[in-house]
């Protein structure tokens, strides 16, 4: 039994651990949106394009949240950009702009390799976190929460309807350039949690997971949120077992939960629709 | 003028003349030849997440196949499908639109594979798999590469019609007789296969870009699909022995120096279409984001 507790003796797992949580929590609630809209790639391609900015800023020891974020508004103006000149697919398009990004950031940290190391900008480093960088993370998390706690509905109504959110006096471009704030701010946090390969899990699993459980947009946030605190808690508590792979940990708990959902769902699980099917087959003359 | 030619001697000959190099330079020529393929059906499909998808996906099948002494290759081939097929299952039976279950499989495979990673014994780097290792590669991995990518060329080259057909419009090839779920199934195990054959060069991270970028850069500059095909080849070959040099030379990881050539091709050629195709057409091209010759 105590050998269970030795994680929260050290200072630095009960660290990762509330950090996760947050950090998962947080994300959990944009998935909650970006499920909605199909806009999974979009998390995925943002955590790819802010790599280099991540790169230099620790080449040139500022904070990297600032240089994430100038590389993530070089990229979605290169990807508008591309988009609007060219007859190329949207998919083609963001996957030419994100990988050119990644590799930029990449070959940046091959060629200075002192200041960041490649695996913990691919693949997280939550344990190592420094109380600098984890200060980042909180005040960026918790800023991101209170905002989203506040527009919520607007968010809600503008991803539903965007033509009666205008009717109703919202104004459309505000929030969207509002929610990929956001978005991209939170891809930052989740950057260190699990790093930049698996940022696409914490922005889309927990909300598709409470799409399965729930058909109304309240408790589905509601239902993310407790997902991804959960697993990203408890994820990072189980690492410490594994001698690293934090962010593996988490994402393999979200999609265990995404498949038992998948499964057991009272009303959109597999196995809810198969006895209906059966039960509606017995009910035919 | 002589100090040029001394220069891009140097350029060339210096790297040329170690042995690691030359099997670097193989591999980077087989790597791009097979991706620029594949790369154009993708382009037209609108496959480059399923790209993405499948080339994190393979991550458990190579750690499993290493702890259990198989080949890499199959492991990364089995998680590949894998992967493909529970999208698949995943989308048609539950109402999660298809590109967010396609990002929760790989997410979920390729942690996965990280959590395997720290628990299995294996010689293999982490880091060399992500990322690739070019400048390591062996003579055996030469061949390895040239058997996969070899039969993956030569498949897709055979049944190059009905791919694209099936990729055009799937409706019109099911119409004309064409088995499309064995064309769509055909098509994965192709992409699963490229993926493996691109390992050693690029590594499962990068190696999407190198199956969008040849076959969109290509898309920009012909509208007629054989010389399509030839573009993205030469695109792809060009810049994977160019990105392979530079890193030579700069020290730096082989992958992105070849991701970055190819994005500054598909600059120039999105620069070219802009100044000169456009205005040699004396208009600007009305027709809608997507609509082309070569289909949605």
């Amino acid at each position: 039994m105590s050998e269970l507790l030795v994680p929260f003796a050290y200072d630095y797992m009960v660290k990762a651990i509330w950090v996760s949580a947050l950090v998962g929590g947080v994300c959990a609630f944009l998935s909650a949106y970006l499920m909605l809209k199909g806009w999974s790639l979009m998390g995925d391609a943002l955590a790819h394009s802010i790599v280099p900015g991540v790169a230099g800023a620790y080449l040139l020891k500022l904070p990297y949240a600032a240089g994430a974020f100038f590389a993530g508004l070089l990229a979605a103006l290169g990807m508008t950009l591309v988009r609007t000149h060219t007859r190329l697919r949207e998919d083609a398009v963001i996957g030419i702009v994100f990988t050119a990004f990644f590799a930029a950031g990449l070959l940046l940290v091959s060629i200075n390799p002192t200041a960041v190391s490649i695996q913990s900008i691919a693949l997280g480093n939550i344990l190592g976190i420094s109380d600098d960088d984890a200060r980042q993370v909180v005040v960026i998390a918790a800023v991101t929460l209170g905002v989203l706690l506040l527009k919520w509905k607007d968010l809600m109504l503008l991803f539903f309807d965007e033509a009666h959110a205008r009717a109703v006096g919202l104004r459309p471009v505000a929030l969207k350039v509002l929610f990929f704030t956001l978005l991209s701010v939170m891809t930052v946090a989740a950057l260190q949690t699990v790093g930049a390969c698996l940022v696409i899990a914490m922005v889309v699993t927990p909300g598709a997971t409470a799409y399965l459980l729930t058909d109304r947009f309240g408790r589905l946030i509601a239902i993310s949120v407790a997902i991804g605190t959960a697993t990203s808690a408890a994820g990072a508590y189980l690492s410490y077992f594994l001698d690293g792979a934090t962010g593996g940990m988490i994402v393999v708990l979200q999609t265990v939960v995404f498949l038992a959902a998948f499964l057991l769902a009272p009303r959109h699980g597999l196995l809810a629709a198969r006895r209906k099917a059966t039960g509606v087959a017995g009910h035919a003359p | 003028m002589t100090g040029i030619v001394a220069g891009a001697w140097n350029f060339v000959a210096v790297p040329l003349s170690y042995g690691f190099m030359q099997r670097a330079l193989v591999v980077a020529l087989l790597t791009g030849a097979v991706c620029a393929v594949l790369s154009c059906y993708l382009v037209l499909k609108g496959w480059s997440l399923m790209g993405d998808a499948v080339s994190h996906a393979v991550l458990p099948g190579i750690v499993i196949a290493s702890a259990l002494g198989l080949p890499l290759a199959l492991g990364a081939f089995a998680a590949g499908l894998f992967c493909a097929v529970a999208t698949g299952y995943l989308k048609d039976n539950s109402r999660v639109k298809e590109d967010t279950v396609m990002g929760i499989v790989f997410s979920g495979m390729f942690g996965l594979g990280l959590v395997l990673f720290t628990k299995v014994e294996t010689d293999q780097h982490l880091l060399h798999i992500l990322f690739g290792n070019m400048l390591g590669v062996t003579a055996r991995d030469v061949t390895e590469t040239a058997i996969v990518a070899g039969i993956t060329l030569a498949v897709v080259l055979a049944r190059r019609r009905d791919l694209l057909l099936y990729c055009f419009d799937p409706k019109h090839a099911r119409a004309v007789g064409l088995p499309v779920a064995w064309l769509h199934y055909g098509l994965l195990v192709l992409l699963s296969l490229t993926i493996v054959a691109s390992l050693q060069a690029v590594g499962v991270i990068l190696v999407v870009a190198m199956l969008v970028a040849p076959g969109a850069t290509a898309y920009l500059l012909t509208r007629r699909f054989e010389r399509m095909l030839l573009i993205a080849a030469a695109v792809a070959m060009g810049s994977s022995v160019l990105g392979t040099l530079v890193s030579f030379h700069i020290n730096g990881s082989t992958g992105p120096c070849i991701v970055l050539v190819q994005a500054a091709i598909f600059v120039i050629a999105l620069l070219w279409d802009q100044l000169i195709l456009r205005r040699r057409r004396g208009r600007p091209d009305l027709r809608p984001a997507g609509a082309s010759n070569l289909g949605q």
